[in-house]
């Protein structure tokens, strides 16, 4: 790794956290602030939730009503579209930026003519990846604790909140793997953050449409939120260790062709 | 004879079936101020590429200083510059803090010395953000950066493009100055005039071979002038057989273009005995020099 870079990188991308971050979490904020009228009204919300068809109910993750009361159950089905959905957004445009940026911007004649060889670029930037997908993990998580202890009427799992955060960390961590990958593919110089982002939002897509049926429910295997277990409520909830090589394996594969894509490829600018 | 500071064996570089270069073989010589000319997608940027590891060849090998440019990159790149084509630098940044992050990837003692030095030498002011200079000062950011660790090779890739005249000539002292000290100069060009003023041998390529490879004095000693005249009335091209007359390239009517590689006094000589309505003599585009010498 080469330091010189890696601060360059840390520090041009330290916008981009801090706006995504603060975002986030204003969202997962305002999300817990209803919780309290929720409690309040929590009849006339279940007269309500009866007239949705409850296929749409999971589609958002919610199995029963009775989730909704748990204030671990109201933070997972109300912010997942934020921290996963959102986090993994980040990751992936970030991930897929940042060996790409220098090819579009005409920088990689700069960089790759100073004494730094292709590893130690590809592997500055990958930590830069993992520090920031870290970062805004470590932040957004740390605000959805402080208001699920601000508005919560009865004790909760800090062991599911934590198992929630390690799936949406490694759900993110994916995604900035598959970024990655995608940006050492492509033949020219041009951004992909538009594909990177359709990517996520189909594969969210799938997951919740995987959930409405068991018809629909093998399809949701070919999608990463398949794989990260949102229902911290349940009593059994855990970090399933299939789920763990699935996420860990997949990513290190990612970057693994990654980085061997990355040795041999011809820079464009 | 002494070692080459570059030495390309039997190059070829394929972008799918399109030719980048094909079979090229190339020596330059420790000390050497040295032409690489050709016409824009002959594969001059190719072969710089390759010599920067920035691509990979399909077939053949290149070194400089006796390291292989794949295996010893790094090595290679602590000894050698570059000035890029395009002058595009991370627009974020200011022209300070571009030079300084550019020098701590080199073991430069009086790093902050030598780039005041570069920067006045070069008129740059300092503070202003990269985005906001226009592409001459961003070419000259360029090439203050390429010079920054005082490299023994230097490879310019198109440096002159968007300089001013005067910092232009501030440029070809400075590489002057430099050569004199030791530096070798690997300088690519479309522009055959300025390859002539510095260089001491050239190669030309063109459509991804070396055509030609020789002394600039051989060249010179060749050299064209492109000559268009207009008269009142129409005339024959059979009247222009004069000494150094070497092809008609236009004429219709009372236009007559022409190659010349006569004496110049001659030329003017003949012509004051005319009655002309316009005179333009002018340094031939390096296609119609190839033209003339390859095709023809």
């Amino acid at each position: 790794m080469n330091m010189i870079l890696f601060l360059k990188e840390i520090r041009r991308n330290a916008a981009s956290l801090i706006i995504w971050t603060v975002v986030i979490t204003l969202l997962i904020g305002l999300t817990m602030s209803f919780y309290g009228t929720f409690m309040q009204n929590q009849s006339k919300i279940a007269g309500m939730l009866t007239i949705i068809p409850k296929g749409a109910l999971q589609f958002k993750g919610v199995s029963n009503f009775n989730d909704l009361l748990s204030v671990l159950g109201f933070y997972s089905s109300n912010n997942v579209i934020y921290m996963m959905v959102l986090g993994s957004i980040f990751s992936i445009v970030l991930s897929s930026n940042i060996l790409l940026k220098e090819e579009y911007d005409k920088t990689a004649e700069y960089l790759f003519t100073r004494p730094i060889t292709r590893s130690e670029i590809f592997l500055s930037k990958l930590a830069v990846v993992f520090i920031n997908v870290f970062l805004l993990n470590f932040f957004t998580a740390l605000a959805g604790f402080i208001c699920i202890e601000v508005v919560k009427k009865q004790p909760f799992s800090i062991r599911a909140f934590l198992i929630l955060s390690v799936y949406t960390l490694l759900l993110n961590i994916l995604f900035g793997a598959a970024g990655l990958f995608l940006s050492t593919i492509v033949k020219r110089a041009k951004p992909i953050t538009t594909i990177c982002i359709g990517l996520v939002l189909i594969f969210y897509f799938i997951g919740s449409l995987s959930k409405i049926t068991e018809a629909a429910a093998r399809i949701g295997y070919i999608s990463p939120f398949r794989f990260a277990d949102v229902n911290a409520i349940d009593p059994s909830y855990s970090l399933n260790i299939w789920n763990l090589v699935y996420f860990v394996g997949l990513s290190f594969l990612l970057t693994w062709f990654s980085y061997r894509i990355y040795k041999r490829k011809d820079i464009y600018t | 004879m002494s070692e080459p500071i570059i030495e390309i064996t039997d190059l070829s570089k394929f972008y799918g079936k399109a030719r980048g270069i094909e079979h090229i073989d190339l020596r330059i010589n420790e000390g050497e101020i040295f032409g690489f000319i050709g016409p824009n997608g002959a594969g001059k940027s190719t072969t710089i590429r390759i010599l920067m590891n920035m691509i990979f060849p399909t077939s053949g090998s290149a070194s400089i200083m006796g390291m292989d440019v794949i295996m010893e990159t790094k090595k290679i790149k602590k000894l050698v510059g570059y000035i890029p084509s395009d002058a595009n630098a991370y627009s974020s940044m200011d022209v300070n803090e571009f030079l300084s992050y550019c020098i701590r990837f080199y073991e430069v003692q009086d790093g902050e010395k030598r780039i005041s030095e570069l920067t006045e030498m070069f008129e740059l002011d300092r503070n202003r953000k990269i985005t906001d200079l226009s592409l001459g000062n961003r070419k000259k950011v360029s090439i203050v950066q390429s010079l920054l660790h005082r490299p023994r090779l230097l490879i310019l890739d198109e440096p002159t493009t968007g300089l001013d005249p005067l910092m232009q000539s501030v440029f070809f002292e400075l590489i002057r100055l430099e050569n004199k000290n030791g530096m070798t100069i690997f300088f690519s060009s479309h522009i055959l005039g300025e390859v002539q003023m510095l260089c001491k041998r050239v190669a030309i390529i063109k459509e991804g071979k070396i055509i030609q490879l020789e002394d600039i004095d051989n060249l010179r000693k060749k050299q064209l002038k492109k000559v268009t005249v207009e008269f009142p009335d129409k005339v024959s091209s059979e009247s222009f057989k004069i000494p150094g007359f070497e092809e008609l390239i236009y004429a219709p009517g009372n236009l007559v273009t022409f190659m010349y590689s006569g004496n110049i006094n001659e030329l003017i000589a003949f012509l004051a005995g005319r009655k002309i309505i316009n005179l333009m003599i002018e340094e031939p585009l390096l296609d119609e020099i190839f033209l003339h010498y390859y095709q023809n």
